[in-house]
């Protein structure tokens, strides 16, 4: 293939094929569990990464409230909402959870895999009788992920573990933009089938990392307080037990029942404006 | 830009296009500036042309990492 004689691809194939060897020959693992293993050093690797987007996903979890006002303030202009966003987050320090690097980093990884497997007799020089299969359910991990059954199981556990990935993964609010990320993988597993069964095996070690990631993460997140989210709830009036000289004080969220009421049905008409105009 | 000249900066915004389709549709929307570090790519390539538009788009790829502050940050 062209793309395999430009120099910078069958660089990224030596560098793997060293690491796939060195996990084979020198601990001891069979094919298959080297590139498990190599995919876990690739996350551990990005662990740095992982726990700045975990500490700026904590902030944006405090700001949430705010976030969602100038969501809400310009919902007609996604554009005007992305920028006001921006402006949010320089002004109060939050750094958006994830950034392009750590994404982009992955993928030479995966083109080195990608050729390394294409390559694998001549790389290794194994024999008709090397082991190269996983878990006694997947015979070969060179050969093509639909041409056995146990790859179909792997297409299946690799749809669910993208699918819980992207759960975690996910910073949106958009619920358009949710729903395609939970699909996208039944799309994408068209493609991935035609890939040798040990790149998805490679696919569904991240992402179960991932999903493993979050769930700590959330646990992690969890133990920090909630942000106190500040109801105008005008139905419950301040505490003020003790002090009996500020209830005429107090008085004054009263008469905010009426205006929210009277907002409701307004806010329906602007919906209905807002799509019989698109 | 002449039709011409146009041709191969084109050639870099259909790549970017091919990324997006493939390894950008795995990731959910991760980026921290507005616009993406995609949209960026396509416009400064539209922009400046192949070589000086990858290479404002290699830049902002570089920024667009955890220590940086995000934002917006159109092209120029």
């Amino acid at each position: 293939m062209i793309v395999s004689t430009i120099p910078i691809f069958s660089q990224l194939e030596d560098v793997m094929k060293h690491v796939l060897n060195f996990f084979h020959s020198n601990i001891g693992l069979p094919w298959a569990w080297s590139i498990v293993a190599t995919t876990i050093v690739v996350r551990v690797i990005l662990v740095p990464l992982t726990i700045r987007q975990i500490h700026s996903m904590q902030a944006l979890q405090k700001h949430a409230p705010q976030m969602k006002e100038i969501q809400k303030k310009y919902k007609q202009d996604r554009q005007k909402q992305n920028e006001e966003l921006m402006k949010f987050y320089r002004e109060n320090n939050i750094n958006p959870a994830a950034s392009c690097l750590p994404m982009l980093l992955q993928l030479p990884v995966f083109i080195a895999l990608y050729y390394t497997l294409k390559h694998f007799q001549t790389n290794f020089h194994v024999g008709k009788h090397t082991d190269l299969s996983f878990l006694h359910f997947i015979p070969s991990i060179q050969a093509h992920t639909t041409t056995h059954w146990g790859g179909y199981v792997l297409l299946v556990v690799y749809v669910a573990s993208q699918m819980a990935s992207s759960f975690f993964m996910m910073t949106t609010t958009d619920k358009m933009q949710r729903t395609l990320f939970m699909v996208m993988p039944l799309f994408f597993v068209f493609i991935i089938a035609r890939f040798p069964a040990g790149l998805v095996l490679y696919w569904v070690t991240t992402n179960l990392w991932t999903v493993g990631q979050g769930l700590i993460t959330r646990r992690l997140v969890a133990k920090t307080p909630a942000p106190a989210l500040e109801r105008r709830s005008s139905r419950t009036p301040p505490k003020d037990d003790g002090s009996s000289g500020n209830g005429a004080k107090s008085e004054a969220p009263s008469p905010k029942p009426a205006p929210s009421a009277s907002q409701r049905p307004r806010q329906v008409r602007r919906k209905k404006k807002r799509t019989s105009r698109r | 830009m002449s039709a011409v000249t146009r041709v191969p900066s084109l050639l870099g915004v259909a790549l970017v296009w091919l990324w997006r389709l493939t390894f950008g549709a795995l990731f959910p929307t991760t980026c921290k500036y507005h616009p993406s570090c995609s949209e960026y790519a396509v416009q400064s390539l539209r922009r400046h042309g192949l070589v000086k538009g990858s290479a404002r788009a290699g830049w902002r790829l570089l920024r667009c990492n955890p220590w940086s502050r995000g934002g917006f940050d159109p092209v120029r």
